[in-house]
């Protein structure tokens, strides 16, 4: 297997917990320990979502700051990875749109390929172009199903933690995921 | 990774620090292809059919082995049974995500027992079960699939069973951060990858999921057209009708569990030839096209390592590209994942050696896992100083340098904490060791001992003892301090190699 590029000491979850909350409280040394402990575990899951590694580092650099200006927001209410997570996502998802705003659209001005064409853009190729345009159609009549659906099929969190994390009771996130593949899927395949 | 110094403001850090990781990688990478001589040959064909050859009789006794009970992971593997031939037959459905699958073990009883067990996930529900045709009870414990049934000593049976479900991956035992799972992986829109060291073959069919019994393999592959199942060894069949791809593939030298690799999706094929005329097949999502020049580096590195280890050491190559964040050395057909640190150069090359260090001789028990890593680690420092890309000098300062965290941490490599499996501790501290050997006995020796090991052991799973003997023998030198200072003490041993 390959080497993990995994060189030091690395925090167990409580050590992260308490790190953050000392962060949160306003310890700058903290925050800096905090960051560079969790700059790989940010990069991989901007990895996730955006494939080619100038996006991911983007994206990561985008979620650090976040991380960094944010982190007075995180509740304490359960893991402190938990919500980097979902700082990370979106970090990777306005990063996505920033890069999409960028881009000229010079091919295809018919409109008939508005959408990257999941056939040639591949989740398997580790490109979630079309996950993040569907999570995009969705957000536009359902916003609360995107983070729950991110997080569950994603990241593959369990239904409680989504609960508390989004602050929603477990019933109601439970439909959110429900309707939400029901929405994500005919746009992941295609099929619209 | 790199610490960051704590002196610098948060800004500083953002800014200054990026977010690499692997220290070692640098930004730009010169590809290997390009830094040796330009062959006609190592030109890729684009896109193609993929050669199919004639399935052959397999043969069985190459699979003989001498199973053990794990020292590490105990509660995967069962030392009675010596798996000979795993004939597996896979349909999958990505939008129900649903496995039907039917098996035949073949396997020789190791001794005479009232009844035996293989590994299969309790979330597959088991059908049919026969031994040699014969209806068998059986019960489910766990992750033990428990056969009711009287078995003799250096006997050979067949086991059939069908069975289906939605396999889930396995809580891996580790904390790294490219995986936390072993095993049957279904990415959103259903894709199936598999990495499963140091288990989680069971994950998705009924096996001995322990390094020392190594086995063949027949395997069949159905999935909805155009996607395309990929496993390991040598393609044998490939049919397209009403609407389903069927692939079948034929291991022909046996291998440990945790090398066999199953990956389907919507695949294209791709081929270059390795200077000795190996084929080299490349299996990679439709539309990938960047880091694909990467991937296709592995012939021309194949060529670098058979310059160290000699001849590669089977009689098919292929690479299957995932959505894994991690790569591994699955024998004959390596299953890399995707970003630019598994698809460079230098850790496809990682895994190539594996096909030496791993493969072709395997670990018989968990705790000498450093067998494969050490010396793969110390290859690939080798392989990015010959291409340019880190001199070696810098890879052993730095991992010096990190050696004693790393026993702090993790154990030393022949003595790990078994919750931390795949720490850097298994590459880093024996790769340092190796190469003091190879500075003390020098290059050509080094590599000529190497390859002797290799030869006296192919196709078989070993020990420490055996790897400490060989080494004594060829050197003619006492090395037993040395190897138990490296592999099992507590500190960071001294550079050279010192008596007693």
């Amino acid at each position: 297997m390959s080497n993990s590029g995994d060189y030091g000491v690395a925090l167990a979850p409580d050590d992260i917990d308490a790190l953050a909350r000392s962060a949160r409280d306003g310890d700058r040394d903290a925050l800096e320990t905090l960051l560079a402990e969790l700059r790989p575990r940010v990069l991989n899951i901007c990895r996730g979502v955006l494939p080619y590694s100038g996006d991911a580092e983007d994206a990561c650099q985008e979620a650090m700051l976040n991380v960094a200006t944010k982190i007075g927001s995180w509740g304490g209410r359960g893991r402190f990875t938990t919500w980097l997570h979902v700082v990370s996502v979106n970090s990777a998802r306005t990063t996505y749109r920033r890069l999409k705003n960028l881009a000229t659209p010079t091919d295809f001005e018919d409109g008939a390929h508005d959408r990257p064409d999941p056939r040639t853009t591949s989740v398997i190729a580790g490109t979630r172009l079309d996950l993040l345009e569907a999570m995009d159609t969705i957000e536009r009549d359902h916003p609360q199903f995107v983070e729950p659906l991110l997080l569950r099929d994603v990241y593959g969190l369990p239904y409680d933690e989504i609960a508390a994390l989004v602050g929603a009771p477990l019933g109601t996130v439970k439909a959110q995921i429900h309707h939400g593949r029901k929405l994500a899927r005919p746009l992941l395949r295609g099929e619209r | 990774m790199t610490r960051s110094p704590r002196l610098l403001s948060v800004a500083a850090v953002l800014l200054l620090a990026g977010c690499s990781y692997g220290a070692e990688a640098p930004d730009e990478l010169a590809s290997p292809t390009a830094s040796t001589s330009p062959d006609a040959e190592q030109t890729v064909a684009p896109t193609s059919a993929a050669p199919v050859t004639d399935e052959v009789e397999q043969d069985l006794d190459l699979a003989l082995s001498t199973p053990v009970e794990d020292s590490v992971y105990p509660d995967v593997g069962d030392p009675r049974v010596d798996a000979l031939l795993y004939d597996l037959d896979l349909t999958w459905d990505p939008l129900g995500r649903r496995l039907t699958a039917s098996a035949v073990v073949t396997f020789r009883a190791t001794r005479t027992a009232p009844r035996f067990q293989l590994d299969l996930a309790p979330g597959l529900t088991v059908g049919d079960l026969r031994l040699d045709g014969e209806s068998v009870g059986f019960a489910r414990r766990g992750t033990n699939l428990l056969v009711r049934a009287p078995v003799e000593a250096d006997t050979r049976y067949e086991l059939t069973l069908d069975y289906a479900g939605t396999p889930r991956p396995a809580p891996a035992p580790t904390t790294r951060n490219d995986f936390s799972t072993t095993g049957f992986t279904i990415t959103d829109t259903g894709e199936v990858w598999t990495m499963q060291e140091p288990y989680g073959a069971y994950t998705w069919y009924p096996v001995n999921d322990q390094p020392s019994d190594k086995a063949l393999y027949d395997i069949t592959v159905r999935a909805p057209a155009p996607w395309t199942g990929i496993s390991n060894g040598r393609l044998t069949g490939l049919d397209t009708r009403d609407d389903t791809t069927t692939t079948s593939w034929q291991l022909t030298e046996p291998a440990s569990s945790y090398l066999v690799t199953l990956a389907i999706g919507d695949y294209t094929h791709s081929s270059n030839t390795t200077a000795d005329g190996l084929r080299v097949d490349y299996w990679t999502p439709r539309g990938m096209v960047l880091g694909l020049d990467r991937v296709q580096s592995a012939a021309a590195s194949i060529d670098w390592i058979e310059s160290k280890l000699g001849p590669y050491p089977f009689d098919s190559l292929g690479l299957v590209v995932t959505a894994s964040q991690s790569a591994m050395e699955t024998q004959t057909m390596l299953t890399l994942g995707n970003n630019e640190y598994v698809l460079s150069p230098q850790v496809i090359a990682h895994e190539l050696v594996h096909q030496w260090y791993g493969d072709q001789v395997s670990p018989a028990d968990w705790r000498d896992v450093w067998l494969n890593e050490g010396m793969t680690m110390l290859v690939q420092w080798i392989y990015q100083d010959e291409h340019d890309l880190q001199p070696l000098s810098d890879s052993v300062a730095a991992g010096r340098a990190d050696d004693q965290g790393l026993r702090d941490q993790y154990g030393p490599p022949g003595a790990y904490d078994p919750r931390q499996f795949g720490g850097s501790n298994i590459y880093t501290s024996p790769a340092l060791m190796w190469n003091e050997l190879r500075v003390a006995v020098g290059d050509d020796e080094f590599f000529r001992i190497a390859r002797s090991w290799l030869d006296a052991h192919d196709g078989t799973s070993v020990t420490r003892e055996q790897i400490f003997d060989h080494w004594e023998s060829e050197t003619g030198r006492e090395l037993s301090a040395f190897f138990d200072r490296w592999i099992t003490g507590p500190t960071t041993p001294r550079r050279g190699i010192t008596k007693g």
